[in-house]
């Protein structure tokens, strides 16, 4: 049986910056990368379901990305998952998140997983699209936004709760297998043990190139991309303003601008 | 690996690996070649001189050698960063000309007040000079420059700002608005002069601070204690000067947040105490639950109250006997036997039951006590539970066959926490020095550092 975890390396910004001469992205020196917030919950979730397990569950995680990305996935080898693949190609820059959907799922179609997993979204560029573009190109039943999953391995069909809009929830039953979008709070993700980063710096992990998954340079990156970034900018300030005086002044103003607000 | 004996050991180990972090923890002891060495490590790359001139424990020797950057984006991070030197900032200024790093400096708390009298002079930009005017870095001879250059321009700040002389505050009291007055009698420099004056006025916001005054006498207080406006007659209750009998007056006041103040007095006669303990404001029962000076028997009354936060009052109180806090351990609220485990009283019998909770906050105070005995600590050192872990590791008492374990915790701050235990040895701490996360390893050689740097010897 096997789990498999796509999972991202974003990038966080500091408070100043620096745009890239060609204006579509931030200078990587200001950079911060880190595995993507949901994606640790994801790994997580498949980690939980392979303790629970009686039988050999697999839990495999795979990743579109340069080698700095190698660091991520070594982040989530130390906390338990058996394998990492690493997908890349130069042509593969570039690549928008239908893109990237294409090669998650071609990868799929060789691990042949009981269960695909991915965060809601990534939080450098929050599309919350790659998940579902994985689906569609596996042409899988999928459910985005779970925040709790019933699932034991082997099944042929899994329980999963949605969070809605307005706090309601949707129980859903879902054929399996199944692409799953994971939400934060599903579950409380762990700190790698010193063991387990140790055992991770010693574990390969798999390069996969293009032609490995039998896709070709025009399939991927920004040729094949169904969108493009046309520059990125600070937006103008809206009507924020700076409230002066002393301490007791600006409580004051303040007073009278929630006052202004409410109408009275 | 030895650990290292001296300060030219520890910096070699650091250049043969070239850890940024480790470079940057050992660089206050190397020699002035090995810096130079050194600086490449830390900075040799631009994303790294990016992160250390914003990272807030880059030591201000290697902020300070940053200082020479010409890179603009490097400048403002060190010009933010709150622990840049002021000989770094000055170095910085001298060469700064753009506005927006120049305020910068004008509001760090480094800046030496010889650079902030040079801005104070100088500089024109009103953004700039409002900066200095707030600084509590700025010399005396600074404000009065800038009080003197255009006058009534920064008179909230200068109101506001600790460094601002007497004279000064007498002078913008003359012409400033009630706000301005207010903030002015709030000073810890106000002259007795402007708070004769000040007694005399009948702005609100001038009044409540006079209220609060240590220096005003009885006569003006009484007055005030009996004034319409609630923050007055607050700031009377929570004045140490105000007279017992009028805080016993104030302690049946209207409102409920001047008698909350009056039981979070530090002194309070029996008879306000007596009708404190009736009220009906459960947070007026809570605050004198805390009273360290509370008879015996209102806290068997109060331990017995019907909210929580009373009776987790009581258990915190120093003066709440081993049988009280017995009976408190047993409580149904969890927050409330949480205050027993923190209690300074605590038996250890009272913890070794208290261990048994199941509840995390109990367990915390349990794990943090320095009377609870070590094989309770070592049982908690398995807890699945970071925040009882760490417990643990700031618990005063706790020995280090206790503690060694805690070496190989996944949760790096605990990691890093362990480092300055005095508990540990240095072949412990040594232990963590390839750790793979860079704060642990930054805390490791920093730690050495220090030692090296206050001519300690490394056993």
């Amino acid at each position: 049986m096997k789990i498999l975890v796509t999972v991202k390396q974003v990038a966080a910004l500091d408070e100043d910056f620096e745009f890239r001469s060609d204006e579509k992205d931030v200078d990587e020196d200001f950079l911060i990368y880190d595995l993507n917030e949901w994606d640790d919950y994801s790994v997580e979730e498949a980690m939980k379901i392979k303790e629970a397990s009686d039988g050999a569950v697999e839990v495999v995680v795979v990743s579109v990305g340069p080698d700095r990305v190698d660091e991520s996935l070594r982040k989530c080898l130390a906390k338990g998952a058996d394998r990492a693949i690493r997908v890349w190609d130069d042509a593969m820059d570039g690549s928008d998140s239908v893109a990237i959907g294409r090669i998650l799922a071609a990868v799929i179609k060789k691990e042949a997983p009981d269960m695909v997993f991915a965060g809601v979204q990534s939080s450098d560029h929050s599309h919350g699209s790659t998940g579902i573009s994985t689906a569609a190109y596996l042409d899988w039943p999928h459910a985005a936004v779970v925040s709790d999953l019933k699932y034991s391995p082997g099944s042929a069909t899994a329980i999963i709760r949605r969070e809605l809009e307005g706090g309601l929830s949707h129980e859903v039953e879902i054929a399996c297998p199944a692409v799953l979008t994971i939400q934060l709070g599903i579950n409380k993700p762990r700190y790698a043990s010193l063991r387990g980063i140790k055992q991770a710096a010693a574990k390969p992990i798999e390069e996969v190139s293009l032609a490995d998954i039998g896709l070709s340079a025009e399939e991927v990156g920004a040729d094949s991309a169904l969108s493009r970034v046309r520059r990125m900018y600070v937006p103008e300030k809206g009507r924020a303003a700076m409230i002066e005086g002393t301490p007791a002044e600006q409580a004051t103003r303040l007073i009278e601008i929630m006052r202004e607000f409410k109408g009275e | 690996m030895a650990v290292p004996v001296q300060a030219g050991d520890l910096v070699r180990i650091v250049l043969q690996h070239r850890d940024p972090f480790a470079a940057a923890a050992v660089y206050n002891v190397a020699t002035a070649g090995q810096r130079q060495a050194l600086e490449e490590v830390i900075v040799g790359e631009r994303r790294n001189a990016l992160m250390f001139a914003r990272w807030e424990h880059t030591p201000g020797g290697v902020l300070q050698a940053m200082a020479g950057s010409g890179d603009q984006a490097v400048k403002m991070r060190l010009d933010k960063n709150p622990g840049t030197p002021g000989q770094a900032l000055s170095h910085l200024y001298s060469s700064e000309k753009q506005a927006t790093l120049i305020g910068l400096i004008a509001q760090h708390a480094h800046t030496p007040a010889n650079v902030l009298e040079a801005i104070a002079a100088f500089e024109s930009d009103l953004k700039i000079l409002k900066a200095v005017s707030s600084n509590p870095a700025a010399s005396v001879r600074a404000i009065r420059l800038l009080v003197t250059r255009m006058p009534g321009q920064f008179d909230s700040a200068v109101a506001t700002n600790p460094a601002t002389p007497a004279d000064v505050l007498e002078q913008i009291y003359a012409r400033g608005n009630a706000f301005i007055r207010a903030a002015i009698v709030a000073h810890a420099s106000c002259p007795l002069s402007v708070l004769d004056r000040a007694c005399g006025e009948h702005e609100i916001n001038v009044l409540r601070q006079v209220a609060r005054d240590q220096r005003v006498d009885a006569e003006v207080l009484a007055t005030l204690a009996g004034h319409a406006d609630v923050a007055i007659r607050r700031g009377v209750a929570a004045n140490p000067a105000a007279p017992d009998a009028l805080i016993g007056m104030l302690a049946k006041d209207d409102a409920v947040s001047v008698r909350r103040t009056v039981a979070a007095r530090n002194f309070l006669t029996p008879a306000t105490v007596m009708c404190l303990s009736q009220d009906a404001d459960h947070w007026v029962r809570q605050w004198l639950g805390r009273y360290p000076l509370l008879p015996k028997i209102m806290l068997r009354q109060l331990a017995q109250d019907s909210e929580m936060i009373v009776r987790r009052a009581v258990a915190r109180n120093p003066a709440s006997s081993a049988q009280l806090l017995k009976k408190l351990a047993a409580d149904s609220e969890a927050w409330v036997r949480s205050a027993v485990a923190y209690q300074v009283n605590a038996t250890p019998s009272l913890l070794r039951w208290l261990a048994e909770d199941t509840e995390v906050d109990v367990l915390c105070g349990v794990a943090s006590h320095p009377r609870t005995p070590q094989h309770i600590l070592q049982r908690l050192t398995q807890s699945p539970d970071a925040d009882v872990r760490r417990g643990v590791i700031l618990n005063r008492s706790a020995k280090r066959r206790v503690l060694w374990p805690l070496l190989q915790d996944p949760y790096y701050l605990h990691r890093m926490l362990l480092i300055g235990n005095p508990a540990l040895s240095e072949k412990d701490r040594w232990g963590l020095r390839d750790d793979p996360d860079k704060a642990v390893r930054f805390a490791v050689f920093k730690w050495f550092s220090d030692r090296f740097a206050q001519g300690e010897k490394i056993h």
